[in-house]
């Protein structure tokens, strides 16, 4: 059940958005797809809702079939049976907080509006402001209103699209917890689409990486963040450093020529060109050298500068012509020597892919 | 008045495919809307049927007239000497007479237009209130009403020279207001409002900080603007005065009032001299048209290509509180000058009128005046002017409806669907805008003498001229209102289980319900004083007020036809009333 998209294609004219992807939402499931602006994921979620027209591949709704371009099949959006939360929110203007969540109600013909509008708006926690109209409320309230309509006629299906992204840091992460738990309750698929991976990570059961109108990678939160399969997942999830490797007979080394141990796991000869991946909070960093262990990295760099955070002091240090970020509690100065330990697990090959705008993006 | 400005693109995606994929029934689909891509389809078919016939078979009927050596409808050769006849001295003398009599009613309406904004909007100026009312009034004193009372005034035998001869004894100096001149100075006062009304919009929406900043860069109020809020008006500017341009170019009821008896005549007029006195030259006059039509189209590509450009330099919408420029020593030329020119557009004019249409026998002094209700009786007692009221209130009423539907079913298709064919779809809507009434007139006069549809002698010929004539209007309207809303609004309604009808009625009417009623309100006013597309078409049963006022003045029957203006004017103060009451909408400006 839940949903399945089987080589879908989109082009707009001679400009094709998405290049054959295939994915499937469980039941009940939490999918999240993810990516910078532009990779076809939010096209994706309209091809699913029906506002957009497939221009090949099938696309099935709890086992039935909605859009089928070879076989000229297409079910309009309003017969998809499904609830969706704009990014605007698209609350309508003209109508009532309890008009907006009545509205699929009485256009599907339900008998009990009334409670059906009444369970929605409580469970948003809307209810006191049922009579309100649009313009007299915030933007965290009316994407309360915005998701209370989309699941007032209880659709075998949840589609978001960036639903946050118009919302103040602290709103977000509270609507993000309420998103999940409304969706817990509903256990209805839920498709969510958006570039924040914070989001991607707190929310999703699995989260689809998308780049360029292709599916990267996808997984489970924690299998991205500690696998990605190449350099553009690993930048998009999560602060990363790169580090410039070649390898030498078995083993890699530095551009400088300094010896890396690496991750065994990752240390496949596969004939792609590779770079090691080493997460900021993996690394140790202090001012003078202490003790090496067996299986662990030490390499010695200057720091170029730091930036106070509160908890730590995030330090930027060249280790030959590589940059990377580590944290440290100790004060370093600029132009000062440091030296990076970290354990070779934690340092991981991946495919060394093009950087894309999802670089400029992320930082 | 931004309707004038154009429509902007949307978003472009295809939400929408005609005939693409077929819509399949559900078992469970059966309690919902049915859904209604058929219907959207053949409507558009429709749509696009009635505005391409609307649209071109004036000039279809035009093009195929000015090859012809004959009148309408009777038998005849081709021929192309009407096009020769183009570059007769005649011609073209009266081409640079219409050329010379716009462009100078242009400079002057926008030096007055403007200068009255920058009063209203940007100074320390009493009245800004009183003064606009007064100037969307005189937008609406229909400009051949304001011709005939300055003819009343400003003629050999009218109130000036009168006073002159009787009360001064003056005998040297009169007053002819049959010149070139004379039509100049009552075009500057009908297209005024008009420049005041499209500037007002850009000078109320210019982010204040632009000029704050000039402020405090040491710029003085007079400094700050000519160096930064006039350059930032430019773009308006220019866009008012190529619409001004057009409308000037395109004035009929003026020169043909004025112009005729002083042997004045410009392109407009002489359409309709070559059609109603004999010898009649239908198939030059169809020549002349289509070389109007070309001229004022091509301004208004120009203008088009302007509002484009405008939108990406200026405003920001929010319109802020700006230090109103202290106007010190100026403040009462100011506003002698303001008083003057409601005086003149307006006050006077009707005040003229009211008198004329109350004497017996005409006199400038108003202690000679026989005074009399006989026109007033007269119209009572007239079956022919009560057919003409009610024709009026039919063609304005109902063919503003057809109006605003037919534009917001032309832009829901160009602004939200767009389907195959929609930039030729907007091309046509918007390709009566380039046409003069007269000409589109005349065109109809061409078309309807050999088309087989029993539209001649009819009122819905009348309502087709209007529509196709402002159609453009009614489009741009709502297609602005369309693109501001985001499109996200209807798809959340189909989201939740609306179909695209249910979804444009529930959803799309109803939050651009003002601005329906305002294109309404526009359609309706403009509709109530047309007399250009009328004049050619009209017949004695499908007559409407404008033409009775014109047929009487024509008589120089001043009583009648002042009576009729005053009722005329009475009426549409009355609709206007109560138009505004029924839908507040259209007050919005």
């Amino acid at each position: 059940m839940g949903i399945s998209v089987k080589n879908l294609v989109k082009s707009f004219g001679s400009l094709t958005v998405i290049h054959s992807i295939s994915f499937d939402v469980a039941d009940g499931e939490f999918v999240t797809l993810l990516g910078p602006s532009g990779c076809g994921k939010t096209t994706t979620l309209r091809c699913i809702a029906g506002l957009d027209t497939p221009s090949s591949g099938t696309i099935a709704i709890n086992g039935e079939m909605v859009s089928d371009p070879a076989n000229d099949l297409f079910v309009p959006p309003h017969e998809r049976d499904l609830g969706m939360v704009f990014q605007s929110y698209a609350v309508w203007p003209h109508l009532t907080v309890e008009e907006n969540v009545a509205f699929p109600l009485t256009i599907k013909g339900e008998r009990d509006v009334a409670a059906g509008v009444a369970w929605a708006l409580d469970i948003v926690g809307m209810g006191k402001l049922a009579k309100r109209r649009p313009s007299e409320l915030s933007g965290g309230q009316q994407q309360r209103v915005a998701l209370a309509r989309a699941i007032a006629a209880r659709p075998q299906l949840l589609l978001f699209d960036e639903p946050l992204s118009n919302l103040d840091a602290r709103l977000r992460d509270r609507t993000r917890l309420e998103i999940s738990r409304i969706q817990r309750e509903l256990k209805v698929p839920a498709l969510y689409v958006t570039h924040d991976q914070t989001e991607a990570l707190s929310m999703s059961d699995r989260i689809i990486v998308m780049e360029a109108g292709r599916i990267v990678q996808e997984g489970d939160p924690r299998a991205l963040y500690q696998q990605p399969v190449n350099r553009f997942v690993a930048d998009f999830i999560g602060g990363a450093n790169f580090l410039h490797v070649q390898r030498v007979g078995q083993k890699w080394q530095l551009e400088n020529g300094l010896p890396l141990e690496v991750d065994p796991a990752t240390d496949r000869d596969d004939g792609r060109s590779k770079i090691a991946l080493l997460r900021p909070e993996a690394i140790r960093l202090d001012a003078t050298s202490a003790s090496e262990a067996a299986g662990q990295n030490r390499l010695t760099g200057r720091v170029v500068g730091g930036m106070y955070l509160g908890p730590h002091v995030e330090y930027i240090v060249e280790v030959g012509a590589d940059r990377l970020r580590a944290y440290s509690r100790t004060a370093l100065a600029p132009g000062s020597p440091a030296v990076l330990t970290f354990d070779a697990r934690d340092c991981r090959l991946v495919d060394d892919t093009p950087q894309t705008e999802a670089r400029s993006l992320h930082a | 008045m931004s309707v004038l400005q154009g429509s902007g693109a949307g978003r472009s995606e295809d939400g929408f495919r005609l005939g693409a994929p077929a819509l399949r029934a559900r078992p469970n689909a059966a309690r919902r809307p049915v859904a209604n891509g058929g219907v959207l389809t053949g409507l558009y078919v429709v749509v696009f049927a009635v505005v391409a016939f609307l649209a071109l078979v004036p000039l279809a009927a035009l093009v195929v007239g000015s090859l012809r050596d004959t009148s309408p409808g009777l038998p005849g050769q081709w021929t192309l000497a009407n096009w020769a006849n183009l570059v007769s001295p005649g011609v073209i003398d009266t081409l640079l007479t219409t050329l010379v009599v716009a462009g100078l009613s242009t400079i002057f309406a926008m030096i007055i237009g403007t200068a009255l904004a920058l009063v209203i909007h940007r100074t320390d100026f009493r009245w800004p209130n009183a003064m606009t009312g007064m100037l969307a009034l005189s937008f609406y004193f229909p400009s051949f009403i304001l011709a005939m009372a300055w003819i009343v005034i400003g003629s050999p035998g009218g109130v000036i020279n009168d006073v002159l001869r009787e009360f001064l004894g003056i005998e040297s100096v009169s007053v002819d207001i049959y010149s070139t001149w004379g039509i100049i100075f009552v075009m500057v006062l009908h297209q005024v409002p008009f420049v005041y009304l499209t500037i007002r919009g850009p000078i109320m929406g210019m982010d204040p900080s632009y000029e704050e900043a000039a402020r405090t860069a040491g710029a003085s109020p007079w400094c700050m603007l000519r160096r930064v809020t006039l350059p930032m008006l430019a773009y308006a500017l220019a866009s008012s005065a190529l619409l001004c341009l057009v409308l000037t170019l395109e004035q009929f009821g003026i020169p043909v009032l004025i112009g005729v008896p002083g042997h004045v005549t410009v392109l407009a007029t002489q359409i309709y001299l070559l059609c109603r006195f004999p010898p009649t030259a239908y198939g030059l006059a169809a020549a002349i048209g289509l070389t109007l039509a070309v001229i004022t189209s091509v301004a208004i590509l120009l203008q088009r290509r302007l509002a484009r450009g405008e939108r990406s330099v200026t405003t920001t919408g929010k319109a802020g509180k700006i230090t109103p420029i202290p106007l010190g020593v100026w403040r009462w030329p100011v506003n002698l000058f303001c008083g003057f020119y409601v005086a003149v557009s307006l006050i006077l004019p009707g005040l003229i009128l009211l008198y004329t249409s109350l004497i017996k026998f005409f006199t400038a002094n108003p202690f000679d005046a026989v005074f009399t209700f006989r026109n007033y009786l007269y119209i009572w007692n007239s079956e022919e002017t009560q057919r003409a009221i009610i024709n009026t209130i039919i063609v304005s009423g109902g063919g503003a409806l057809v109006g605003v539907l037919l534009g917001v079913a032309c832009s829901y298709y160009v602004v939200r669907l767009r389907p195959t064919g929609y930039r030729l779809l907007d091309a046509l809507v918007m390709l009566p805008f380039g046409v003069p009434g007269i000409v589109l007139g005349l065109g109809l006069l061409w078309a309807y003498a050999y088309l087989p549809l029993p539209l001649y002698g009819t009122l819905t010929l009348i309502v087709l001229a209007y529509v196709t004539r402002f159609l453009p209007y009614a489009a741009e309207t709502s297609g602005a209102r369309f693109v501001q809303l985001d499109r996200s609004l209807e798809e959340a309604a189909w989201t939740a289980g609306a179909s695209r009808l249910a979804g444009v009625w529930r959803i799309l009417m109803p939050l651009s319900l003002p601005s329906l009623q305002s294109s309404y309100f526009l359609l309706f006013m403009a509709f109530f004083r047309e007399i250009s597309a009328t004049i050619l078409i009209f017949t004695a049963s499908t007559s409407v007020l404008s033409v009775s006022i014109w047929s009487a003045f024509e008589q120089a029957n001043w009583g009648l036809a002042s009576a009729l203006s005053i009722l005329a004017m009475v009426l549409m103060v009355a609709m206007m009333s109560l138009l505004l009451w029924a839908m507040p909408g259209a007050r919005r400006r």
